[in-house]
């Protein structure tokens, strides 16, 4: 004899159905045990708002399948991807009303498809998609900035910077190409023996090198602390550059923010990365000379900047507001804008 | 401004459901939410999890721009980022070592980071900061092709469940001070080290994966261990280790893990195993061990052979068996210890549940062959041997079936799969 639950939805009507497919949901579950309801179509569960006669039904389909224990992890993933095809207003709807019932492998399987739907598409395309309202207005959503490599002079630097290291792995390259290669090592052990007392063990080399490396570092950090303080702020500036947005016309704006020296933004520069590579056996020669043309064009950019600060200070009669982590809304956190579309 | 096409579907789901959705669509697709509608603009600030992988960059060919590309917008999600981050997984191929990434694990350190993974481009090492030691909460490190130094007053990790070191620039003793410290340790992996001495000392550990050049690995505590895979290379320095050991390694190995429900070892890993084993007698029984696979395994070695004996006769339960003979061996010893087959068979053990048998890289040999004789001959359940051999030579093939056809079989349903090239 099967036994039933009965269900009421919010619109009144009222529904059996069978015990097992019911008692699925977490919900349900809980309300049959803890409160004893759903027994008589008098003692009818009252169903979340959320959950609709038509989506009930979808939602009894899911239980009646997955709630049989022999089926294998092929079968219920074939259902399920079977199961999830539907236009997205109904995707929705379910979604919604599996998490009204707490019925949760549900509600992954459906966000997992909504997460399909909105993945690689374009504003435009999501807000048809889901019916949104275009209420943001174009400050709002904000031109992207001029991306700070857009400026000749740091492109150009970047570049130095770029070829240095570059020439700086090819040399490390050649000296570490036993590190690189799989340490895979099938020889037998008499053979191994016999080369033992022969040529010295390349991890020693290898350990060696790295040491080596780290030495460097530390030994560089207080040389390049000076030269590379400018270039740092400088490409830390983005984020500051954000807050001032709304308060300048756009084309101003990207200049001169680009450049600005934030105070208030604290960082200590940790240089590890720039020239913490530098091998012992770079050419001096070429040494000198990128070091030398890269502090030309520190120096350089640095003579521009107490200009622009005048011009800056002028314009601005908005301090930095720092983030609060709790905020809603204020107006400087419309900076998420700037860089998604760049 | 738009014009109504219908009621709005998604945005008022509930924002954990949102959350998870966000979660599911690569991080700047999330980002690019935020300008769909005014409900929309802080819908993914609040995620738990930022992942950033190689979708979270524009492609490009010049790997320097796209690195500080990638470094750049991680800094910006996370100052506009509100609320708890659990999860933070950097996995970019062309990001490079940069100041900001002490900024970063400081700024995570401080909203209650669970879930960290760093791996930055090929061949790119970075520092891991301090501020990484004051995360609390961590359940979960990976980390790769960094330099991790953990000061001298580090507690450990009180919640750590899983840690992963790879390619790590740390010294033998804060490994071993890092893994003792984390008192829920369950999973370790630690991969290219070099010429590590290791002691493990990890009570709840269950599943362990070591990949390395090893010179010693003892696991002294770590009793609940269900799962173990170890790929040992070798090195000069290794191999004359090995000579002067006087170790009994299988013991100080696999002496106290009785849980022990797979094992899996590659390269040199029977050759450390079988330093010392003459004098052992068999520690303790693996009454969980279900699955063995050794690879690499040199058939000449007696030594290696009786590693496989032990492990296999302490493993009443041992349902699956797979063992890859070392493929290089051009030539065969000319006399063979066959002796050393006659005393083991003197002993009566049966696999009284050994269901599967794969055999690769078979040479034909006659220490292999005797191995063959010796499973089909004790196996009462067998169901299946494959055997594969290394080289298509005839002489050697023909010679392994010949032998194979004329042993006795214990299993009266043992299928015997030689396999062609």
């Amino acid at each position: 004899m099967k036994s039933y639950i009965w269900l009421q939805t919010a619109d009144g009507s009222i529904q059996q159905v069978e015990e097992e497919a019911a008692m699925f949901c977490p919900m349900i579950c809980q309300e049959v045990l803890q409160t004893g309801m759903g027994s008589s179509k008098a003692y009818a569960i009252s169903l979340p708002q959320r959950v609709n006669p038509a989506i009930l039904g979808l939602i009894l389909d899911y239980c009646r399948f997955h709630q049989v224990q022999g089926r294998s992890n092929k079968e219920r993933k074939t259902f399920d991807e079977k199961f999830i095809r539907m236009d997205t207003k109904k995707l929705c709807e379910l979604t919604s009303a599996a998490d009204s019932l707490q019925l949760k492998p549900l509600v992954d399987l459906t966000s997992r498809a909504l997460a399909r739907i909105i993945e690689g598409k374009t504003p435009e395309e999501i807000r048809e998609t889901f019916h949104l309202p275009d209420d943001l207005t174009e400050e709002e959503k904000l031109e992207p900035l001029r991306n700070i490599t857009d400026d000749p002079r740091i492109r150009l630097l970047n570049r130095l910077y770029a070829r240095k290291r570059k020439e700086l792995k090819e040399r490390k390259k050649l000296k570490d190409v036993e590190v690189e290669e799989e340490p895979k090592d099938e020889r037998s052990v008499e053979d191994l023996l016999s080369f033992i007392n022969g040529a010295d063990g390349d991890t020693k080399e290898t350990r060696a090198n790295k040491n080596k490396k780290k030495n460097r570092r530390r030994k560089d950090h207080a040389k390049d602390l000076s030269q590379n303080a400018n270039e740092n702020d400088k490409e830390l500036n983005p984020l500051t550059s954000a807050y001032h947005n709304g308060n300048f016309d756009n084309a101003s704006a990207s200049q001169h923010s680009m450049m600005q020296n934030l105070p208030a933004v604290n960082f200590s520069p940790k240089f590890e990365f720039i020239d913490g590579d530098m091998d012992d056996d770079l050419d001096p020669a070429m040494k000198e000379e990128l070091d030398r043309e890269v502090e030309d064009f520190a120096r350089r950019l640095n003579s521009d900047w107490p200009e622009r600060m005048q011009i800056l200070s002028l314009g601005q009669d908005r301090r930095l507001v720092p983030i609060s982590m709790n905020s809603s809304g204020s107006t400087h956190m419309y900076t998420s804008m700037f860089f998604i579309l760049s | 401004m738009g014009d109504v096409m219908g009621p709005d579907l998604i945005s008022d789901l509930p924002q954990s459901i949102i959350e998870s959705i966000l979660m599911k669509i690569p991080i700047r697709d999330a980002v690019r939410t935020s300008i769909l509608s005014s409900k929309w603009r802080y819908k993914w600030s609040s995620i738990t999890q930022l992942v950033f992988d190689d979708k979270c960059a524009p492609f490009s060919c010049d790997r320097e721009v796209v690195g500080r590309s990638v470094a750049k917008f991680i800094t910006r999600v996370l100052f506009l980022h509100q609320g708890p981050i659990h999860k933070f997984q950097i996995t970019n191929s062309k990001l490079q070592s940069c100041p900001e990434i002490d900024q970063w694990i400081l700024y995570l350190s401080r909203n209650d980071i669970k879930e960290l993974v760093m791996e930055l481009g090929d061949g790119e090492f970075f520092r891991i900061p301090s501020s990484l030691f004051n995360c609390r909460k961590l359940r979960r490190l990976e980390l790769s092709r960094c330099e991790l130094d953990p000061p001298l007053c580090f507690k450990g990790f009180m919640c750590l469940r899983s840690l992963g070191l790879h390619q790590v620039l740390i010294s033998p003793d804060a490994v071993e001070s890092l893994i003792s410290k984390c008192p829920l340790l369950e999973s370790l992996s630690v991969s290219y080290f070099d010429n590590l001495a290791l002691t493990i000392r990890a009570p709840n550990l269950k599943h362990l994966y070591l990949e390395g050049e090893f010179k010693d690995i003892y696991l002294e505590d770590a009793p609940f261990l269900v799962e173990i895979s170890i790929a040992m290379y070798m090195t000069d320095d290794i191999a004359e280790h090995f000579e002067q050991s006087s170790n009994c390694n299988f013991v100080k190995f696999l002496g106290g893990v009785p849980n022990l429900e797979k094992l899996v070892g590659l390269i040199y890993f029977t050759k450390y195993l079988s330093i010392g084993i003459d004098s052992v007698h068999l520690p303790i029984m693996y009454n969980n061990l279900e699955t063995i696979e050794l690879y690499q395994v040199n058939f000449e070695d007696t030594k290696e052979i009786l590693v496989i004996l032990h492990l296999i006769t302490s493993s009443p339960n041992l349902k699956e068996l797979q063992i890859s003979g070392s493929s290089n061996i051009a030539v065969a010893a000319d006399f063979p210890d066959l002796d050393f087959w006659e005393k083991e068979c003197l002993s009566d053990t049966t696999l009284n549940k050994l269901k599967t048998v794969k055999l690769s890289e078979m040479g034909g040999w006659p220490h292999e062959i005797e191995f063959m004789k010796y499973l089909l001959g004790r196996s009462p359940v067998l169901e299946t041997l494959n055997i594969i051999p290394c080289v298509f030579d005839m002489e050697n093939n023909l010679r392994m079936l010949m032998e194979l056809v004329k042993c006795r079989r214990a299993s009266t349903q043992a299928e015997v799969v030689f396999y062609r090239e």
